[in-house]
């Protein structure tokens, strides 16, 4: 059995026609998938799903082994811990940048999984270290350039620490050397036993870690 | 590169309890964006310009307002019910909804007076009948005509562009804030999976956050209308 399993799903969003239709997706636990497919053609819509956000009209999604519907998620608990071992970049990283500082919504994840203050502590610094992101600091989120939040929102994922990570177009609106670094930090991502799930309309990131393509 | 934690699995049992208020947050907010969404108005085979429906409206108001005649009003609340049943159910059920909350607003000032004041029992029944149906018909007016021919109907009529531009750009960004809104409490959902020591610190900092989008929309909107030839002259969008 899969580490996740697609099977047959049909999503439309309320009264539009089919975005996705007897869509399957296999992905073993490790692997790196890249979601590939043109504009419009349901990449943030397969990730909605995956992330529980959205349940497809019909099809059957699980993961591990757990089927992930409605009825599932609506128990706290599993809702909760399904959400800590799925990760989620969201394709506009306004709308994941709530506090009043950088370091606040990095430590958000940290700190509702209650670890200690001083864990929080480290691990947030670790995170802005890794992303090079620490003179942002005690900056406000929403008056920080496009690719500063890009930065801030992947940090604020990764701090969480999840066991598969669903990044929506994680190199837009990045610069040539941010982008260098970040295939960098995916492949020992990757190495680390970690499962990356990918939408992304550039070759590098292809090019550079070992994947496999799912076309929309 | 990556921190050693990172190579290794949280273990990671959750608390039962919490992230409640979150969900029915979100929940709410999902309604009443669906509501809004939906109020963009279908309007039917048969297209009245949004001018006459304006001029009508009010004027149905107003006589429904002034007249004590029973029979006038019997005479609205005829024609009312005539339109109101060829919609389709679910526009149907939206009305009368909205007719019977007013209703019960309506009744809930009125009551005093109709338990203390015997002789004016007729005229409060009078009144809480041309609420419900001037309710209703701002309704229906609102479910079979789009916004931007309300504007545009405004404009026919000669009401000051400032009046029209504000309740445009208002009406369209009261659905942009409120996907917004919904976005980040989905996006924050997906992070608080643990127990949310200062949920309101979390609903206060995306409020905030919507807020100072709001503002800075606003005026990104109006410049980028500006570079495409806008001119105070408003037209209608
Ligand atoms: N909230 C929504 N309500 C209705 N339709 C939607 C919604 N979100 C997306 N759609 C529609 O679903 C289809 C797929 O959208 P989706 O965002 O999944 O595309 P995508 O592959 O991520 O595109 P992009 O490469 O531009 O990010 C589109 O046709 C879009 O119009
Ligand atoms: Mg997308």
């Amino acid at each position: 059995m899969a580490f996740i399993e697609l099977k047959d799903i049909t999503f439309a969003y309320d009264e539009g026609e089919n975005v996705l239709s007897g869509f399957n997706l296999l992905i073993e636990e490790g692997e790196c998938v890249f979601v590939r497919g043109d504009n419009g053609s349901g990449k943030s819509t397969l990730f909605r799903i995956l992330t529980g956000i959205s349940y497809p009209a019909s099809g059957i999604y699980k993961f591990d082994g757990e089927e992930i519907n409605k009825k599932y998620l609506k128990d706290n608990r599993n809702s909760k811990l399904f959400h800590k071992r799925v990760g989620y970049l969201f394709q506009n990283p306004d709308i994941m940048l709530f506090s009043n500082t950088v370091f606040d919504d990095v430590a958000f994840g940290p700190r509702q999984i209650g670890l200690g203050d001083k864990e929080v502590l480290a691990r947030t610094e670790d995170i802005l270290k890794t992303f090079d992101i620490e003179e942002l600091r005690d900056k406000a989120p929403y008056h920080l350039s496009g690719g500063q939040k890009k930065k801030v929102a992947l940090a604020a994922v990764f701090a969480l620490n999840p066991e598969v990570i669903l990044l929506d177009e994680p190199l837009a609106g990045l610069d040539k050397k941010g982008r260098g670094w970040l295939v960098e930090f995916l492949k020992e991502v990757k190495s680390s036993g970690k499962t990356l799930i990918i939408a992304t309309h550039s070759d590098e990131i292809e090019a550079e870690l070992d994947g496999r393509v799912c076309e929309l | 590169m990556i921190p050693d934690w990172m190579n290794e699995k949280d273990t990671y049992v959750p608390p039962k309890k919490g992230g409640a208020y979150l969900y029915k947050t979100m929940r709410s907010m999902g309604l009443i964006m669906s509501r809004i969404t939906i109020q963009t108005g279908s309007e039917g085979k048969i297209n009245i310009p949004a001018k006459w429906k304006i001029i009508v409206l009010l004027l149905s108001i107003i006589a429904i307002s002034v007249t004590n005649n029973k029979t006038v009003l019997l005479f609205f609340a005829a024609a009312t019910l005539l339109i109101i049943a060829l919609k389709p159910p679910e526009v149907i059920n939206r009305i009368v909804k909205n007719a019977f909350a007013s209703g019960i607003i309506a009744s809930i000032f009125l009551l005093p007076a109709f338990v203390t004041n015997p002789v004016g029992r007729m005229n409060n029944l009078l009144v809480l009948i041309k609420v419900m149906l001037s309710i209703s018909l701002v309704s229906i007016f609102n479910h079979s005509t789009q916004w931007n021919h309300i504007t545009r109907g405004l404009r026919c009529l000669h009401v000051p562009t400032v009046f029209v531009f504000i309740l445009d750009i208002t009406l369209k960004y009261i659905y942009v804030l409120g996907n917004f809104i919904n976005e980040m409490l989905t996006a924050h959902v997906m992070r608080a999976v643990g127990k949310n020591k200062d949920k309101y610190g979390s609903i206060g900092g995306i409020m905030g956050v919507t807020f100072i989008r709001g503002n800075e929309l606003n005026k990104a909107m109006y410049e980028a209308m500006v570079c495409r030839g806008f001119t105070d002259d408003y037209k209608g969008l």
